[in-house]
């Protein structure tokens, strides 16, 4: 049983060192085929362990708490946000806790800044579910019911769909519904399994097909990715509940190749990956749309009406908004921080200059 | 290496299957451990949860919860902890004795696996298993509980106990229980270990 190591006065007081807030050894003695990209810990999580409460140890001290809250809203709304000052701590670093809207949100945090640099220090961040009020762990565990339930009313109905669809062997829009939300519950499902720290994370091949990336998709990194768009699909991903949401796969066909590039590995798989999915700077996407606005738009029009449409109509390519401000959140940021940095007076003094050389 | 859908979907089937299979076969205890972490995770996606109904993986979490190993108890209570929010596992769980089982690990002091019994408990409700889960000393340890020291502990046996049973219930425990301490005349445990 953890034991406490001094009395808590209510949720707010004198945090205690709990067990599982501690950082366990990493795993060393998996064999090949169940070992994961990331060496990670012998741990099980269960909802109990999850919480919309984050601590982030290991910030250097450096007065980065600004810069820290703006990469956790990244993945979702904060709601509140404190350093722990009496929470033990290495020496030049400070812990924080922070409360994030949803279960989703933290969860997408935790994964993707566990472990990473912070301006020179390395955050160790987890779960702190003990700074829960009743209600809080009330409608986790309400949420988290809900979802099951869902998913398996969903794959019920995919089911009986796929009996009916199997029956009549032409297409209807059902069908190409339905592998909308096969995708999407793959989705969900390498999220989840991702949430894990056993190491299932890179074996497991839930990664939905990836379609072909629509040519507005912004290249930042996966980190920024997330500003741009509201919507976040349950279990915490934000771009890939674009990807799935607005574009529509083609089923099977191109996504085959791309299938492997799951979320997770975003980052440098889909570098590895040659064909399918290519990632273009925001200008090209801007210049290309003003090339195509420009030349033959109303010839492209006319033949596309013409067109005998043949089996299901695809929907339209997402219409996001070039020219939206919130595009350029992260370019902003950084070039406020490059100005802020810039203005700080230089350090050496100029006197050196000043002084006149005497002449011998 | 991983293809997806129909290909995909097997895939995962088989890596399972590999995992139950290696936990069946192997003596070593450290091997087991992680398998059973493995699996535990797993469960946490509904999407694998029809895999592992096919590979009877709850009656692998059933069977750790007697064993000697703590770990193993407490890998296999969050699995089912996992698991059992699925109402097919909830049935399962049920018909193999599952509430006895999870509650004789009410007085485990490991805390994970504590919190996981009382999850458990929570999803083993429906109305059929109603009144097994509010037994009198259930809710006695769920009292208790919700004087400890650990906020989790304190949280979870608070919704229990004004979640899953009715007042009447409550009053009546904690009358007992305020029976027993004036007959033995020792006082309520300070905290929940």
């Amino acid at each position: 049983m953890a034991a406490p190591v001094s009395n808590s006065s209510g949720c707010w007081g004198v945090p205690e060192v709990y067990k599982h807030h501690e950082q366990r050894k990493v795993c060393i003695s998996r064999p090949k085929y169940r070992e994961g990209r990331n060496a990670k810990a012998v741990k099980v999580y269960t909802i109990n362990l999850e919480s919309r409460y984050l601590m982030v140890q290991g910030v250097p001290a450096i007065g980065v708490m600004t810069e820290l809250i703006q990469l956790c809203a990244l993945y979702g709304a904060v709601e509140e946000y404190r350093p722990l000052d009496e929470y033990p701590a290495e020496e030049f670093t400070e812990v924080y806790l922070v409360k994030f809207q949803k279960l989703t949100s933290a969860r997408a945090a935790k994964r993707r800044m566990d472990e990473k640099s912070f301006y020179g220090g390395v955050l160790h961040v987890c779960y702190v579910p003990e700074y829960e009020t009743v209600e809080d762990t009330r409608l986790k565990l309400q949420d988290r019911r809900r979802y099951i339930l869902r998913a398996v009313h969903n794959k019920a109905k995919e089911k009986e769909q796929k009996e009916t669809a199997e029956k009549e062997p032409t297409m209807s829009s059902d069908t190409a519904t339905t592998s909308e939300r096969i995708v999407m519950r793959h989705d969900k499902a390498s999220d989840d399994d991702n949430t894990g720290e056993a190491s299932n994370v890179s074996k497991h091949p839930s990664f939905p097909p990836l379609p072909l990336p629509p040519r507005e998709y912004n290249y930042y990194g996966h980190k920024t990715q997330h500003g741009t768009v509201s919507t976040e699909d349950k279990m915490g991903t934000l771009h890939n509940a674009i990807i799935v949401t607005k574009q529509q796969p083609a089923p099977s066909s191109s996504s085959s190749q791309t299938s492997s590039d799951g979320h997770k590995g975003a980052k440098h798989r889909l570098t590895s990956k040659p064909s399918a999915v290519r990632f273009v700077p925001r200008s090209t996407n801007l210049e290309n749309r003003k090339r195509k606005m420009d030349e033959g738009h109303s010839l492209t029009d006319a033949t596309r009406n013409d067109e005998p449409l043949i089996g299901p109509k695809l929907p339209e390519p997402p219409k996001l908004d070039m020219e939206d401000e919130s595009l350029n959140t992260t370019v902003s940021l950084i070039r406020n921080t490059m100005k802020q940095v810039e203005s700080v007076p230089d350090l050496k003094p100029v006197e050196k200059k000043v002084k006149p050389r005497r002449r011998i | 290496m991983w293809r997806k859908d129909s290909a995909e979907s097997s895939d995962r089937f088989e890596y399972l299957q590999t995992l139950v299979t290696e936990f069946q076969d192997t003596d070593s205890e450290e091997a087991k451990e992680q398998v059973l972490a493995n699996l535990a995770n797993f469960a946490y996606d509904p999407k694998n949860m029809d895999y592992l109904k096919e590979l009877q993986v709850t009656d692998l979490f059933l069977d750790m919860l007697t064993e000697e190993n703590e770990n193993f108890v407490e890998f296999g209570m969050g699995g089912l902890c996992n698991l059992s929010m699925d109402p097919e596992c909830r049935d399962i769980i049920l018909q193999s004795s599952g509430i006895s089982l999870v509650t004789n690990l009410l007085s485990s002091r490991r805390e994970e696996t504590v919190l996981s019994a009382i999850t458990i408990l929570m999803n083993l409700t429906k109305p059929s298993s109603r009144s097994e889960i509010t037994d009198p000393a259930i809710l006695q340890c769920m009292l208790r509980f919700s004087l400890s020291e650990s906020p989790r502990l304190r949280n979870l046996a608070a919704v229990f106990l004004q979640d899953y049973c009715t007042e009447e219930q409550v009053a009546q425990a904690e009358q007992q229980m305020k029976g027993q301490q004036t007959a033995v005349g020792i006082p309520l445990p300070e905290d929940s270990s």
